[in-house]
């Protein structure tokens, strides 16, 4: 049994703990070690995407008993889905630390520690394999974050951050009726309290009840999305948090959004994730946040407001791909969330950087940048159009594909995708427009361009744009498996009514023929 | 019946946690006034050696489980918990208090004195089989719990609390007996398991009424002692009044020592009435979590703050005590486990925090002790997210047990409201946190002297508990779970 | 032992509960604190009738053994609470309930 994903959790407690003991008064130690952690917290992510065997289903699997008497084990695993975020938290959570070097001023440590114990809970989510356990990682998630909005956010922090905790907690909690209702309903037919997903996937669950789990689960995971019209947390989070705080919670947080649904609701309750009325809800919801938040987006007059609102439309994409309940919309969907986390981050990180310089987020305080910071106006320009979904960046890939699937579904659904492509790309065309472009003011005629540590920072992010843009193939083949097994799981002999290959016999062949 | 009346060998030695108490309690009075004027530590010394022996001769009575005193007394895992428990937070005030009461100037011996015969008392309590031997264990933690309320008889505070709490504890008390003066009427015992034997037989049913109405009755009663609504009124009055130690040993130590004796009696004595108080004490909980949380809310006195909150951490246990389940019952003793760490922690850092005669007590009297005294801010932190709920601490599996017990009943309604009501308390927790780290510093954390020995020790023994709880509760929850199966 | 002229306990029952009542009245009503003392006195005792009564109905001793120990209880009581009336009178000089409310809502 290799170690390695207890390795990938632990890192960053490893390093929390050591930054306890370092001494307050020296905060280039603090920093230094802080991104130390990080990095090999990325670092040990690697092995896990070059020992990854996109063939079989869940890999690096380590299973101890936990709590005997309830079922519940500490139980960790990797298949294709997880894999991907848990790369992009590794990366995001080390940009995100590097990022904070010269903006966190005061109370280092106890940053850097919530930084380091965020990570620790996100990873913790992504390779959980037991309900329970999941659900730990979840509610962990909160206190850090609640801290990093409420201590260095901007001037209503504490409105925002309460909001947030509240706002997630109920989700949650409610979330937690929809795990035990699960939980029991297993006990009755098996006559065993597990909480581990492999064995509740046996449940066999009435409509009934599964209706009731699945609105219970859409509550919890409903919010972190965040999915129209529980997104009203999000602006006030993402405007007030600090820069690292935003890249971390839209690159990441969300998607844990989505990933409960993914992981949990669509395989643990199929009949009625395939259910005509539900998917319709879920339609009409994602839809909405598509082209409300395209919307509001567009009237937005503080820069960071404009990125959040964007967020909620680019989700609205990738749920509405979820709900397609077809290879392409749910692999487009998977695709696109990796892609956000990617694009959003570093749209924030671009907002970071002119509020460094400005203290300000009023688009209209700005204008003309191109002429004073060329370098950042190119990575704005490349994170703009990435965001929009321009060829051949990563954002066409995801959206194309997504477009497809929600084709393939309703024509009415793909109207509106498009008609959400346009507005995204009116808001950020405008914005591009009312920053970087037109006069200078003199206030913004001395600004100095990114320093190297802040171009450092966009680097591997802008490396990605381009792979997953240029060359999607790999992500596409670790992929395939994951969505096989949640298609098929969905609407079972989906492959072959429509005459595709079906990855899972197909390797099954496979390894018929190739006995290893 | 057999003539003789002493106990024999075995016997003494399950009973020999309350010998060890009472002797200590009366040394301890006695030696009072007798101590040398300058060993301030002496007495505090003498009953914490009590209470360790009490502790110890616990644990080493469960090897030998069983009865005592032809019947009234029962040694039982379920016994054995409560008794480690009551005893451990009798442990956990003695750290807190000696400090506290040489910065009040006030005497010692007593105060020792009173606090281990409370604890002699609840040990009597949860290890009662027996109607009449509960009422006397009951009585005798009560009438101890009075006077610590009261304890520093100039501040008029400390007086009105012993005052309300003696008036409304006796009140109930009263209730309580007419209870059980009727049960017995009735039955023609007092013994537990006989008058659930007696319940059960046929015939009963015209008496069947006046049972439910005895059960009631003794309702009021116990009602009281764990603060469930409509009888909590006394707790916040009596938790701001009192001193802070006595008001962290009245919320943990008695409160778990009433709802052993709640779950005894109900489980044991009642259970054919089961259908009859079953919605009674729905309503209680639901009413009992609704009131302390949403009266919590508004609260500006931190001593009152988490007086409601722990009237509304009694309606979490009340809830687990309606599922009328072993499952229940075990969720009910773990939570209590972790609630006495949680809230003796929380009671600690605000003795420590209020100063000379209390004068600290408002919240905002903590702003800024993230950056004054790091420490204790984090530790006091720690308690309040484990009040929450919040994953690795031990609140996080208490509710989780609770609410996990409750569905398993069928209690539907009661677990979405208890878990909605968990998720709106995690605003006055926070609230606490808010001041203490995003506020600037006032003269009362300014001038905040250094937390003195025996409060750290105990701060950091609860914050252990709470974290060890809450990342291996199986350690707890077993035992708790072999033990109820006992009760039924 | 039941002559013509006995009284049936059932009275003895009524009389208990009656007591009971008027002690639990009188514990909400009298806003003197002695008064308040004295009504929860008068329904221990009211009990201590009750247990009497079931005794001699079951032709049992326990009963009685009962009430002395609620007595024994109430004696304690009785000694702690007016200790404490006694400190509160010494801080405040006044005996009436609603001087001594200081703490509210």
């Amino acid at each position: 049994m290799s170690y390695i994903l207890s390795v990938v959790l632990f890192t960053p407690l490893l390093g929390l703990l050591v930054l306890l003991f370092l001494p307050s008064s020296r905060p280039r130690l603090i920093k230094l070690w802080a991104n130390t952690a990080a990095f090999a917290g990325f670092l040990v992510c690697l092995p896990l995407a070059a020992g990854f065997d996109p063939g079989k289903d869940f890999q690096f699997v380590e299973k101890v008993p936990w709590i005997p008497s309830l079922g519940a084990s500490y139980h960790l695993g990797v298949d294709g889905l997880s894999l991907l975020l848990v790369l992009l938290t590794g990366l995001l959570g080390f940009l995100a630390i590097l990022s904070s070097w010269s903006s966190i001023t005061v109370r280092l440590k106890e940053y850097y520690a919530y930084f380091l114990l965020l990570q620790a809970g996100m990873m913790g989510v992504f390779l959980a394999r037991d309900l329970l356990l999941f659900f730990v990682f979840w509610e962990l998630v909160l206190v850090p974050m609640y801290f990093i909005i409420a201590i260095w956010g901007g001037p209503r922090r504490m409105y925002a951050a309460i909001k947030f905790m509240i706002y997630t907690l109920l989700g949650s909690v409610l979330m937690l009726l929809g795990i035990l209702t699960l939980y029991f309903q297993h006990y009755e037919q098996f006559g065993v309290y597990t909480f581990d997903v492999a064995e509740l996937m046996k449940t066999s669950l009435s409509g009934t009840v599964q209706w009731w789990i699945f609105w219970a689960f859409f509550l919890g995971f409903a919010v972190k999305v965040p999915m129209f019209p529980l997104h009203t947390w999000l602006p006030d989070a993402h405007t007030e948090a600090p820069t690292a705080g935003s890249v971390i919670l839209a690159g990441v947080l969300l998607k844990m959004g989505t990933y409960g649904f993914l992981r949990f609701s669509l395989p643990l309750l199929p009949e009625t994730a395939r259910d005509p009325q539900i998917v319709q809800i879920m339609g009409i919801l994602s839809i909405i946040a598509i082209v409300y938040g395209a919307l509001v987006s567009l009237m937005q007059k503080d820069w960071k407001k404009l990125v959040a609102y964007s967020s909620v439309s680019h989700l609205g994409f990738c749920t509405l791909g979820m709900f397609a309940l077809n290879p392409a919309g749910v692999a487009g969907s998977i695709l696109q969330q990796i892609n956000h986390g990617i694009s959003t981050s570093m749209l924030f990180l671009v907002v970071g950087a002119a509020y460094e310089r400005r203290h300000t987020r009023e688009i209209a305080e700005y204008g003309g940048l191109f002429k004073v910071m060329p370098v950042f106006a190119i990575i704005f320009l490349i994170t703009a159009l990435s965001s929009m979904g321009m060829p051949p960046l990563n954002g066409f890939v995801g959206e194309i594909t997504i477009l497809q699937g929600a084709y393939q579904m309703s024509f009415n659904w793909a109207f509106w995708c498009v008609v959400g492509i346009a507005l995204g790309a009116a808001y950020l065309l405008w914005l591009y427009q009312r920053t970087m472009l037109g006069e200078v003011s003199p206030k913004n005629a001395k600004l100095p361009d990114l320093s190297v540590r802040e171009i450092a920072v966009f680097a591997p992010l802008l490396a990605c744009v381009f792979w997953i843009g240029l060359y999607p193939r790999p992500f596409f083949n670790i992929l395939e498996r994951p969505v096989a097994q949640i298609v098929e799981r969905v609407r079972p002999g989906y492959y072959a009514e429509h005459g595709l290959p079906n990855p899972l016999t197909a390797s099954e062949q496979v390894s018929q023929i190739n006995p290893r | 019946m057999s003539a003789s009346f002493l106990p024999t060998g075995v016997e003494y030695i399950r009973l020999l946690p309350e010998i060890i108490l009472a002797i200590f309690g009366t040394v301890v009075m006695m030696a009072s006034p007798l101590r040398p004027k300058e060993s301030r530590n002496f007495l505090y010394t003498l009953t914490l050696i009590g209470l360790v022996a009490a502790l110890w001769a616990s644990i080493a009575a469960y090897a030998s489980p069983g009865t005592a005193f032809q019947g009234m007394v029962i040694i039982d895992g379920f016994g054995t918990f409560f008794r480690v428990l009551v005893i451990g937070v009798g442990i956990l005030t003695i750290l807190i208090s000696h400090q506290y009461l040489t910065r009040e100037r006030a005497e010692p011996g007593e105060y020792y004195s009173l606090l281990l015969l409370s604890v002699l008392g609840q040990c009597v309590m949860v290890t009662a089989n027996e109607l009449i031997m509960l009422f006397i264990g009951l009585e005798v933690s009560s009438i101890a719990s009075y006077v610590m309320a009261g304890y520093l008889r100039h501040d008029r505070r400390n007086n009105e609390s012993a005052l309300k709490y003696f008036l409304l504890g006796s009140f109930a008390t009263a209730f309580l007996l007419y209870g059980v003066a009727w049960i017995y009427g009735i039955t023609g015992t007092t013994n537990l398991a006989e008058v659930r034997a007696a319940l059960l037989t046929p015939g009963l049913a015209p008496t069947g009424m006046l049972a439910s109405a005895a059960a009631a009755l003794m309702f009021i009663g116990f009602a009281f002692k764990v603060s469930a609504a409509p009888f909590h009124v006394w707790a916040p009055d009596v938790y701001q009044g009192a001193p802070a130690p006595v008001a962290a040993f009245l919320s943990a130590g008695p409160k778990a020592a009433a709802f052993a004796i709640l779950l005894r009696v109900y489980m044991t004595a009642f259970e054919p009435l089961a259908d009859r108080w079953e919605p009674i004490l729905w309503l209680s909980a639901l009413l009992t979590m609704v009131i302390g949380n949403f009266a919590a809310l508004t609260q500006t006195n931190i001593k009152r703050l988490l007086a409601y909150s722990s009237v509304a951490h009694a309606g979490y246990v009340m809830v687990a005590v309606t599922t009328n389940t072993e499952m229940g019952t075990a969720a009910a003793m773990f939570y209590l486990a972790s609630y006495a760490f949680m809230n003796i922690g929380a009671f600690a850092v605000v003795a420590h925090i209020s100063r000379q005669g209390e004068k600290y007590v408002q919240i905002q009297d903590l702003a800024g002790l993230g950056v004054r005294q790091p420490l204790t801010a984090a530790l006091l932190s720690v308690f309040m997210l484990s009040l929450i709920g919040v994953p690795l601490t031990a609140g996080f599996f208490g509710k989780f047990y609770i609410f996990k017990a409750a569905l398993d009943a069928n209690l539907v309604w009661l677990t979405v409201l208890g878990l909605l009501n968990s998720a709106v308390a995690a605003y006055y927790y926070l609230r606490v946190i808010v001041v203490m780290y995003m506020q600037e510093p006032v003269e009362s954390t300014n001038s905040l002297p250094p937390l003195p020995t025996g409060l750290k020790a105990t701060l950091w023994g609860a914050a252990a508990g709470t974290f060890l709880l809450g990342i291996f509760p199986s350690l707890v929850l077993d035992f708790a779970g072999r033990s109820a199966a006992l009760v039924k | 032992m039941q002559s013509m002229t006995s009284v049936p306990l059932s009275w003895y029952l009524i009389l208990s509960a009656i007591l009971f009542a008027l002690g639990v009245a009188g514990f909400v009503i009298r806003r003197n604190l002695i008064t308040v003392f004295m009504s929860i006195e008068l329904m221990l005792n009211a009990v201590n009738l009750s247990f009497i009564t079931f005794s001699y109905q079951l032709k049992q001793v326990d009963g009685h053994i009962f009430s002395f120990f609620v007595m024994v209880v109430a004696a304690a009581e009785a000694a702690v609470g007016l200790a404490i009336i006694l400190a509160i009178f010494r801080n405040r000089s006044s005996l009436q309930i609603d001087d001594i409310s200081s703490m509210k809502y």
